[in-house]
């Protein structure tokens, strides 16, 4: 049996990394500061699964971005996936060389999705996450792209069904209005998704504490719980959830947590 | 002193393997070249995507007869990860029929579609357990069932495997990885399974 996953997502804004509320952005550090005062290098080994989104609005820094995801990739030995602002292939191939192992995508699922099928061609469906930013308002569910500032303009449901159709690997399934907020995940949202999805789904947006990770685990839907939140979970709080959710039954993989006792003496 | 060498043929997570070598102490070199890969004492084939490109790049590089001098006359250990370990078998009939290095004499083929459990999607993907044969060699210091990250639509049968082997449960139990004597495969990524895969190329390294 596969086994569900915990994932964290780091949000890359112009060379920081940002804390993200209702999609608005404030940066709180370097990789420096990630790498040391956030002891970065404890919190992956605590995950099943690395995302790392270049958030930045307007022009983007595609090189800084990569050189980011390489530092990253060094010392981080599970699957990552990058994303944001890929608009073609060449920039897709350019991150799977730079330590990614699956390129996430957002806008091209609605506006270029012939990218979707390109992208498939040439690296697996398995390598695209597709994400997907979801506002509700009283029970009215819209699809947001763009960093969530463009509503798109046909309905729900049949993006989904054209979604469910694509040559993806998985869905990153995010709430705005939850996102940032600490609040727990918008688990009513995932009654949109159509039956014809069987790929993965992985639930984003609004985790605060452990028992809202535990809260997607335990849904059938839900393969894996994915937090923003670079305070939420400081320190050794990821570890501890990691310990807790398999203390409790939930079909996390396990490992050694002491990623000190294989670092060499270089 | 271990003379550590990861296979360059142009496809795979090469920097990836690189930094858990690293990562675990060892220096390593990334190569092309036949001289340096014959000399090697513990060679690295990693390998994502089609068997068939695999082996015309193995070939077209002339490094084919540099592996088997290394691993063959020299005795030198070989650890092939996901489709590196395929690499290491008979042949595969991915895009028709190809032949691989054959230094084990398995056939690599794809998944057959479950019928019973159509949620057993092709390609496998994600973390799943691992039981080994025994704890010992490449499975040292492991628990007896481990978790281990995957990607693959294909699988080496495991018939006639004569070494220490680790099986995984997904359609079928299959083969996930082998060590006979010096030739090692893992149809899982080490690189990207935590720990336990750490642990792996520790001891790939350490023998």
């Amino acid at each position: 049996m596969l086994k569900k996953r915990m994932i964290f997502t780091l949000l890359f804004d112009n060379g920081e990394y940002a804390l993200s509320r209702n999609f608005r952005l404030q940066k709180v550090g370097n990789l420096e500061w990630l790498k040391k005062n956030y002891v970065f290098s404890r919190i992956s080994f605590s995950i099943d699964e690395l995302v790392i989104l270049n958030v930045t609005r307007g022009e983007k820094n595609e090189d800084l971005f990569r050189s980011h995801v390489r530092t990253l990739s060094e010392e981080c030995f599970i699957p990552i996936a990058a994303g944001g602002g890929i608009l073609n292939i060449d920039q897709a191939k350019k991150l799977l060389r730079s330590g990614a192992d699956k390129v996430v995508i957002n806008t091209p699922l609605y506006s270029s999705p012939e990218l979707v099928y390109s992208l498939s061609e040439e690296f697996g469906s398995q390598c695209i996450v597709a994400s997907v930013d979801v506002k509700n308002m009283d029970g009215d569910y819209s699809i947001w792209i763009e960093n969530g500032s463009r509503k798109i303009e046909i309905e729900v449901k049949e993006y989904l069904l054209n979604l469910a159709n694509m040559p993806i690997g998985e869905i990153y399934f995010n709430s705005i209005d939850r996102d940032g907020t600490g609040q727990g995940y918008l688990m009513k949202m995932l009654d949109i998704l159509p039956d014809d999805i069987s790929v993965p789904v992985i639930m984003a947006g609004g985790a605060g504490k452990y028992h809202h990770l535990s809260e997607g685990l335990k849904n059938d839907q839900v393969d894996a719980v994915a937090t923003a939140h670079l305070f939420n979970f400081v320190g050794d709080g990821l570890i501890k959830a990691r310990d807790g959710l398999i203390e409790e039954g939930y079909d996390l993989a396990k490992w050694a947590n002491k990623c000190d006792n294989f670092k060499g003496k270089d | 002193m271990a003379n550590v060498v990861i296979i360059d043929y142009g496809m795979g997570n090469i920097w990836s393997v690189k930094s858990a070598i690293n990562y675990v102490g060892s220096k390593v070199d990334i190569s092309d070249n036949p001289e340096v890969i014959s000399k090697a004492s513990h060679l690295i084939l990693p390998g994502v995507g089609s068997f068939r490109k695999a082996m015309h790049n193995i070939r077209h590089l002339g490094i084919e007869d540099a592996i088997k001098s290394a691993v063959i006359k020299r005795g030198g250990r070989i650890l092939g990860i996901c489709l590196g370990m395929q690499l290491l078998g008979s042949q595969s009939t991915e895009d028709g029929m190809a032949q691989g290095l054959g230094l084990v004499p398995n056939k690599v083929e794809r998944f057959n579609n479950n019928t019973k459990n159509p949620t057993l999607k092709v390609p496998h993907v994600g973390f799943n357990t691992v039981k080994f044969s025994e704890n010992k060699g490449l499975f040292s210091n492991l628990p007896r069932n481990s978790d281990f990250y995957f990607v693959h639509s294909y699988r080496m049968l495991s018939e006639h495997v004569t070494g220490l082997i680790g099986e995984c449960s997904y359609i079928e139990n299959f083969l996930a990885a082998f060590e006979v004597s010096n030739v090692m495969g893992t149809q899982f990524h080490p690189e990207k399974s935590q720990t336990n895969g750490l642990q792996i190329i520790k001891n790939f390294l350490t023998a």
